[in-house]
Parts: structure tokens; sequence; C-alpha cells
């Protein structure tokens, strides 16, 4: 494969990429118990192709992997004192039920909801959404996962009418209710849910490709499903995502704006920041879970948000990944 | 009767409770609704205690016990020690003891007569295990793992185990522990089984991932399907065990 010349050898190596003192004294503290052993290489490779089912499918899905392999590859480093990892992106499948279910256990709050069934369905769509693990791994581990859930399409299931349920209730904003019912109600069949949870440490290098495959595949969809509602299930007018972020205590109260120079919000993901500029309407709402509190972070509460964005605004959305991650 | 239940959306529920003949132990917090299905299935015969140990809620994994006491890890403090030995019944010796490998439940798995140990444990706490649960000791491992307490389960009537072991180990412990024992899993596949199972002679509690035919397989091996509560069981054994003779 094709290297390029490394670009960002001198910044990655002391330094984490990260983007917020928040989210590097996370990753510092999940990182640094790493052996002395090896480095950091982040590396695409065909998706396991032999779980698609679609002809079409299988020859652009090689197109992908190839030109994002090479882009990714350039970004192969040598650094002492941390663990090496080949990641490799899989379609999602039933064996992955474990790993999934433990990183989307805090997905809403401490509610106590079908968490099983809400696995089951990502893991019941191969075609789009994906797996990350580690090449090799004997534990199978679950790294990370994305997909895309057409909310109409499941709005039967137990899981999805409990998700419902959920926020409606916890949306206290009361113009953004009448949105939000509507959305889930009238227009449910052209909302899909993003769902997109990893492990803190996670390189940020891996983002753009993760989401530039996800929203290829919906793509894709849209034209190799086998039945045309099927095609159409996954022609998404509006993206929902539910996500977590971090609010500082006195921003109510000072009328949103805080002193010191603080940041009023702070965002557990890069992805987020992008998405909610990019939001038609989001709102947040206080989170109950028990979470470990970095000294950072005193200030701030923990809260989950919920945006909207609309298909259209996607290719923004990943432009502004790309230019984020690769500065 | 199986019951499937989970803590605070993990089923990992023989991770937060522990379960005996003569009493059972559940977590504190997570919500009322854990507590509340232990209750349903067995307040009218034993008493089920709330408790922390060392702090933590993960009680299943840290104590060991069976009808006649409970042990309890080297960290569990006095005033947890105090409030076990207050809501436990007399007949049951709890007993802190001093064990470098604090996790007892990950090291012992007993019944009212026998335990597996951990093949590092002191020599002390051997005698103690033998002592305190009233029970015959052996040093095993299970399927190649020395947490013996984590890979399997085992009640008076039968036994799960890991479910890589071999036919030849299956014999071997079932001879030892002198009940049937089956090879399987709980919840979905997962092999550590103790975690997601706690079990006594009558009852079973499993996580909610469990699939039927997991359920099954506990049902058939621990004969729950027409099960009593014990104290009326012993009373037939022993008639019967007059008999024999």
């Amino acid at each position: 494969m094709p290297r390029k010349p490394k670009k960002h050898s001198h910044s990655l190596r002391h330094r984490l990429v990260t983007f917020s003192p928040f989210a590097r004294s996370k990753a510092m503290a999940t990182r640094n118990r790493g052996a002395t052993k090896v480095i950091e290489k982040p590396k695409l490779q065909n998706k396991d192709l032999a779980t698609s089912s679609f002809n079409g499918f299988k020859n652009n899905g090689k197109d992908k992997t190839q030109q994002s392999g090479s882009s990714a590859s350039s970004d192969d480093e040598e650094f002492e004192g941390d663990v090496q990892a080949d990641f490799v992106f899989f379609d999602p499948k039933p064996s992955d039920f474990h790993g999934v279910k433990v990183l989307l256990q805090t997905y809403l709050d401490n509610l106590q909801w079908d968490l099983s069934g809400f696995v089951d369905l990502i893991l019941g769509q191969p075609t789009v959404g994906t797996v990350v693990k580690i090449e090799n791994d004997e534990d199978d581990a679950v790294y990370s996962v994305v997909s895309a859930l057409n909310l109409g399409r499941y709005k039967d299931s137990k899981c999805v009418l409990e998700l419902k349920d959920y926020l409606l209730k916890v949306c206290r904003d009361m113009d953004v209710k009448g949105k939000l019912k509507s959305l889930v109600g009238e227009h449910v069949q052209d909302v899909g849910l993003l769902v997109s949870q990893r492990v803190v440490n996670l390189p940020p290098q891996l983002l753009p490709p993760l989401y530039n495959g996800l929203f290829d595949e919906v793509e894709w969809a849209t034209e190799d499903e086998p039945t045309e509602e099927l095609q159409s299930s996954f022609r998404f007018k509006f993206y929902l995502i539910i996500s977590k972020i971090y609010k500082h205590k006195s921003a109510d109260q000072n009328g949103g704006t805080v002193k010191n120079g603080e940041e009023t919000l702070i965002y557990n993901r890069p992805e987020d920041e992008i998405f909610f500029m990019l939001s038609s309407w989001s709102f947040s709402f206080p989170s109950h879970a028990q979470q470990v509190t970095a000294n950072e972070l005193k200030n701030y509460r923990p809260m989950g948000l919920v945006m909207v964005v609309e298909a259209s605004k996607i290719s923004s959305f990943r432009k502004q990944l790309h230019s984020l991650i690769d500065e | 009767m199986t019951t499937r239940l989970q803590y605070e959306n993990n089923c990992e529920i023989g991770v937060f409770s522990k379960l005996t003949n003569a009493y059972c132990l559940v977590a504190i917090g997570g919500s009322e609704n854990f507590y509340s299905t232990f209750e349903a299935e067995l307040a009218d015969v034993i008493p089920v205690v709330k408790t922390s140990v060392a702090g933590t809620r993960i009680i299943g994994r840290l104590c060991a016990g069976n009808k006649n006491g409970l042990l309890l890890p080297h960290n569990t403090t006095d005033q947890e020690l105090q409030h076990l030995r207050n809501s436990l019944p007399d007949s049951v010796v709890v007993q802190r003891i001093e064990e470098r490998l604090s996790a007892l439940g990950n090291c012992i798995s007993c019944n009212d007569h026998v335990a597996l140990a951990h093949p590092d444990l002191d020599k002390e706490t051997e005698e103690l295990i033998a002592d305190v649960l009233g029970v015959e000791v052996f040093r095993q491992t299970v399927a190649g793992n020395i947490l013996v307490g984590s890979y399997c389960t085992f009640s008076n009537r039968g036994g799960l185990v890991h479910p890589h072991t071999s036919i030849e180990d299956l014999d071997e412990l079932s001879t030892l522990l002198q009940v049937p024992l089956v090879a399987g899993t709980v919840n979905r596949g997962s092999d550590v089984i103790a975690a997601g199972l706690t079990v006594n002679d009558w009852t079973a509690f499993c996580g909610s991932d469990t699939t039927a035919t997991e359920l099954s397989v506990i049902e058939s091996v621990f004969k729950l399907r027409d099960a009593k509560p014990s104290a009326l069981v012993d009373e037939m054994r022993k008639s019967l065990i007059d008999t024999y003779v």
C-alpha cells in the first residue's frame, strides 16, 4: 500500500490528539496503562465482505477502503510507551452482542429499558453499521459501534417505544418538545437514529473513515436493499443524535455566559460540536448516571444532549470533521 | 422456578447478589426492582438482606457462603459485619477472614456439603472454610481456570460449569461434588456462570439475557421444576438415608 510522507510525527509524539483538557485527561488516564511495547497504528482493512450479501455493495466497499486505506496509513507513527493497535472495521454480526451492549450501557442515562432488544436491532442490520475491533484480538472486544436505525421501521419494537417515551419525558424545553413530538410521530419514517459509541481513548484518526463509511453505506442501501420498502427506509431526511456533554454549573444563572474564560459547554466527542453547529434544533437534560469526574470538571454538570441534523447537512459535516481531525 | 432479572440494565446478577438455602444477600443501590424480585420469591422462606461489602456493590463476588456460614473478605467494614450478624439467622456463622485473595466469591464455590477452592488459597483459609461452612474442601480448577467460584455454580442438587469443561473433568468434578454437572452458558453465551446466575436448592435467578435454551438447561440440572424449599426436602432426605442403612 502506498505510504504518504508522515505529516504529524512531531505533534503526535508527546501530545495526544484531543480537543479539550477534559478529553486529554481522560485519554491519558486510560492510555498510560499500556505496556512499553508498541505503537498506535490505526489502519483500515477491507470490511468483512463475507457478511454482506449484495454484489453491488462489494465493489463499492473495495473502492472505499482502498482510498481511505491510503489516507489512514499515512498516520503510521512510532512513539514509545503506547500500545500498538491495528483497528479493523467489520459489519455488525450477532456474535458482537456482548461487546456492543457494554458500549451502549449508558446510552439512555440510567433508564432501565430493553437494551438487549436495541442491540439486536443494530446487529440485525449488517448493511448499515460498523463495529470496530482490533486485528487478531483473542478477546474479540468491540471498541466502537456506529449505526443508523430508521425509527419508523422499528417503531413497534419495545426498545424504540421506550426510547421515544424517554426522549419525550426528558425534554423540558416546551418549544422543542412540539418539534420532537412531530418528529417521532408523523415524520418517524424519515428519521434515522444515529448511534455512535466508542471507548474513550479510541484514536480520533478513525473518526472520519468511520463516519464516511456509515454515510456511504446509508447511500448504498438506498439502492442495494432487496425491497423498495427497505430502500426507502434509508432515505433519511433527519438524523437524531443522543449524546453527552458537560455544561458549566453557572451557565444557566449568568444568562448563558461564564466568567473566567471557561467554556460553557464541553463536548465528550469532537463530532458532537460539529453536529451541534449544524443541528436544526436540540435540547439538553440533566444526566443522573454515576460518572467519574476529573478535577478539571468539578464546575461542570453532566448533561445529555439530543440534536436533530438534516440529512442535507451531512456532506458539510463530513468535510468539517475531516478538517478538524486532520489538523 | 427460575426468575430472569437485571441490576440497572446489567445482566450479571450473580455479582450483585448471593443466594443460599438459609439467606439471600442483595446489593444496595440500583432500583428497588432488584430487591423486590428477590423478596417476592423468597420473603416467606428466608431473609433477604440488603448490604454492601467493603463499601462496594459486588457482594456476590466478594463473599462465599452456604446455609451454615458466610465468609467475608478482610476489607469488610465493622458496620457491615455487625449488620450481617444481626440480620442473618443465628445458625449462620458470619466470619471475616484474612486472606490475600479477597474476592472470595470468585475463589470459592460451595454448596452445603462440598466446596471447591482456588488452588492458591492459604492453608488457614482452607481450614476456616471447612470449619465455618461445614464442608469438605477440594482445591480444583474448572476448564483450566483457577477462579473456580466464577466458572462454576452448584447447589445440593446439581451444578453448571464452564462450557469448555472436558468430559473427563466433568466426571471428576461430579464425583468430587456428588451432584450431576452439566457444561453450559448463561446470559446468551457468557461463560462466567456464577456472575450470571445465582441458585439454591429450590429457586434460581439469572440475567435477563439468558435464552430459553439456557434456562431449560438450568432448570433441569438444578432440578428446579418441582422444587420445594429445602427444609422440607431435608426432612425427607433424613428418613431416606435411614432406610438405606
